[in-house]
């Protein structure tokens, strides 16, 4: 019996012109001459992917999956492929997605893809199948504790461009209010450094009593354990939940809407049970004690990560820190709160950059930097680490060079208050 | 002059049994006519389980017939047809003839007709779905059979079927057959048998081609996501054209239409799921009574609208099931109830101007 193939070809040549992405379809025998039923059952049969087999086909997913702008892809396309037969375990689709949760939100049979993507994703990491880029990310966050691949000792470097006094807790040796868990690029990335900056700037002209973990901090790894590297995921919950356990504090304080989320949730499983405010939670009650005096005569839009808002239901405090700085005029999107657009970086998409060009017309991030400049914005404000990169690459790419800004709210607050 | 105390109701099925109920619980006499052999109708007969909750239909219904047999006020008169009537509300002269051919005229206050729907034949189908031709095509009777039987197998060989599948809305929703409704009840029992063939086989594939899923209420998730996240039944959006044989299986082909692409599927079983027509009794029952007929064929209410589904266009005559249009059990009994009460409110309002 003929079994029904994927209609997608990677690659199809026609009189040596390569043709990108559904396209392909033609190519394909497009008569479906089976429901190989084996697949969805073992799909469904991983503990966490139940609901894949629960679709249908209302096709709301489509509508307001971000992926789908940039190429051919929903849940429901998913899961109908999976029905037919064809792997989701050897398909690119298993590393598309960005885990934004766009797609949860409107699904009402409730498919939810936040559970099925690492399920899935753990089980093709387990037999060998991740793209290799994402091997590579993990393979770095597992010998140096970032994806990055920088050296551990390098953590805490950026902390003389602050010209402020950082903390480390093992050397502070009394109990802090505030551990401030910084993160992997808020440590070494360029951009993510400036934020960081910012960041230790407010804290001391608030007079925050904090500390750092500096080089016994590793990554909180939720990506990872998003993108299906679960065991390295543990491992990093387990070092970090020591290291925290050994000092006093009141709250831990975030950089990453992504170690947001893994505190929130993950990490009470393993006994890591501390208070957790994202930065811009736990500054929006100080606005009045920051003393925003410089103006920014800008219009700004923000970006709502998916981690921080979709995730996890904050969408105000941001705004409410943008809102308070003098002059600024802040424009939203089509697509904001709720309904944000992803940057791409989630899920692992961060690690997968080449990976996702090739079945994508186009970069999330591009995408949604074209929707910043479409409504006017000549700043967009991040709170996400992922996303300064992101976007700034992503400004240079479609060309708006010189015409948009990407910064982190720390980075327009401590301009404001004139610390930067 | 007051008429009679007495109601006719016209066919014992799930319809006319609560109404007979209904009106001799409000203390008129009720003279239940019924054709068959038996009470219970279409799905006491015919259905080895109830849509939607799947009890065992003669266990399930058997307060509802015993409370008809042993009733003091009801008169039941099985293997009887209605041949003739003439005069009017409070006064109808209506002749009945058992089997043996024996006449008897009876004096009704008010009538109800519950002569229910049969089956579309699939032999009308234009689709060539070859129901008389290969032996492992059935229908939704057919499985119920099985059902009863507690065996499915390929009538053809005797074997255990591997993969089953469903076509929805055969003989429903068709210009061309002249049918321009939906069944209303086709896509639950559907539903519904996919879940007994997965108890019974649950190593078989089960699937359902269809238009539209219609699934009104709670039939929802009572049997159409219990049927698909529960006993993996899958959906597949698309109605199958046509069969053809293929060795000792059955190739389907239609379009896949969320992939849009054809699809050409080997099947061992295949059930259509028939919708309903107007019984021969309701076709009867509105000649004999000179009942207008709505649009479709079935027996029209006096004013066609949504306020009142059990009055026809005649005084003193009631419907109650799908005599007047496709009706599930649910809306069937309701509507015995209504009938009930609107037919004994009329002998009332009789005697009161009499009074």
């Amino acid at each position: 019996m003929q079994k029904a193939k994927s209609i997608e070809l990677e690659v199809a040549v026609v009189n040596g012109i390569e043709l990108p992405g559904h396209w392909n379809r033609m190519f394909e025998p497009r008569v479906i001459s089976e429901y190989d039923l084996s697949v969805l059952d073992q799909v469904t049969s991983i503990p966490g992917a139940e609901s894949l087999g629960y679709c249908y086909q209302c096709g709301k997913c489509t509508a307001v999956c971000p992926v789908e702008t940039v190429g051919d892809y929903s849940p429901r396309k998913i899961f109908r492929k999976t029905q037919l037969g064809v792997s989701l375990m050897d398909s690119p689709d298993l590393w598309l997605c960005t885990t934004c949760r766009n797609c949860l939100r409107v699904c009402p049979k409730e498919v939810n893809m936040i559970d099925i993507m690492p399920a899935v994703r753990e089980q093709a990491v387990l037999e060998g199948k991740a793209p290799a880029e994402l091997l590579t990310a993990f393979e770095n966050t597992a010998r140096y504790g970032n994806p990055l691949g920088e050296p551990p000792r390098k953590r805490t470097e950026w902390v003389k461009s602050a010209e402020v006094p950082v903390p480390v807790m093992s050397q502070v040796k009394a109990p802090v209010d505030v551990l401030w868990f910084v993160e992997c690029y808020p440590s070494y990335h360029p951009r993510g450094k400036d934020a960081s900056v910012a960041l230790a700037r407010l804290f001391n002209a608030l007079g925050v009593e904090f500390g750092i973990l500096g080089t016994e901090e590793k990554c909180s790894g939720d990506s990872q354990r998003m993108a299906g590297e679960k065991g390295l995921f543990e491992m990093l919950a387990e070092h970090n939940i020591k290291m925290l356990s050994k000092y006093q504090f009141n709250q831990i304080v975030v950089t990453d809407p992504h170690a947001f989320n893994a505190f929130l949730h993950e990490y009470p499983k393993y006994g890591g049970q501390w208070p957790v405010q994202h930065y811009t939670q736990f500054l929006a009650p100080l606005i009045d004690q920051m003393h925003l005096t410089r103006p920014l005569n800008k219009k700004v839009t923000f970006h709502d990560p998916c981690y921080l808002g979709r995730h996890n239901g904050e969408y105000e405090a941001p705004r409410d820190l943008l809102k308070a700085i003098p002059g600024l005029d802040l424009v939203e999107m089509g697509h904001c709160r709720e309904t944000a657009y992803c940057c791409g970086g989630g899920g692992g998409g961060m690690w997968l950059d080449s990976f996702t060009r090739d079945y994508t017309s186009q970069r999330l991030s591009e995408k949604r930097v074209l929707e910043a400049v479409e409504y006017g914005a000549d700043i967009l404000a991040v709170t996400c680490p992922y996303e300064v990169s992101r976007f700034e690459d992503a400004v240079k790419s479609t060309g708006n060079g010189g015409r948009l800004e990407v910064k982190d709210i720390a980075e327009l607050l401590a301009y404001s208050a004139e610390l930067i | 002059m007051a008429g009679s105390d007495t109601v006719l109701i016209v066919g014992a099925g799930p319809g006319g049994i609560e109404a007979a109920r209904g009106v001799a619980d409000l203390g008129k006499r009720a003279l239940l006519v019924e054709t068959k052999g038996d009470i219970g109708g279409t799905p006491y007969e015919y259905y080895a389980t109830l849509t939607p909750d799947l009890r065992e239909t003669h266990e399930a219904m058997h307060e509802m017939v015993t409370a008809v047999k042993e009733h003091p006020l009801i008169d039941l008169r099985l293997n009887t047809r209605v041949v003739n009537s003439e005069g009017e509300i409070g006064h109808f002269k209506v002749t009945l003839q058992d089997e043996s051919g024996s006449r008897t005229e009876e004096e009704v206050g008010a009538i109800v007709v519950a002569t229910g729907f049969q089956h579309f034949d699939p032999g009308r189908e234009t689709q060539m779905y070859g129901y008389y031709e290969y032996d492992d095509v059935l229908t939704l009777v057919d499985a119920e059979q099985m059902f009863k039987a507690g065996r499915i197998v390929r009538p053809s060989n005797g074997e255990v079927p591997e993969r089953v599948a469903f076509i929805q809305c055969v003989g429903s929703r068709d210009r061309q057959i002249g049918n321009q409704w939906c069944s209303k009840v086709c896509c639950g029992i559907a539903s519904k048998q996919s879940i007994e063939i997965k108890r019974m086989l649950p190593n078989a594939k089960v699937f359902i081609f269809y238009i539209d899923m219609r699934m009104y209420g709670f039939w929802e998730d009572m049997i159409y996501w219990k049927a698909q996240e529960e006993y993996k039944v899958n959906y597949i959006r698309g109605i199958v054209t046509e069969i053809i044989r293929k060795g000792d299986k059955l190739l389907i082909k239609g379009e896949d239409t969320t992939m849009g692409r054809p699809m050409e599927v080997l099947m061992d079983m295949v059930i259509l799921s028939v919708g309903m027509e107007p019984s021969k009794g309701t076709l009867e029952m509105a000649n004999i009574f000179n009942l207008p007929r709505e649009e479709h064929g079935f027996i029209a209410t006096k004013d066609g609208g949504p306020l009142d589904t059990v009055s026809t266009k005649v005084p003193g005559i009631f419907l109650a099931g799908a005599a007047a249009g496709p009706k599930d059990i649910e809306d069937t009994v309701s509507m015995g109830g209504a009938a009930a009460m609107k037919a004994v409110a009329t002998l009332n309002r009789l005697a009161l101007e009499v009074g």
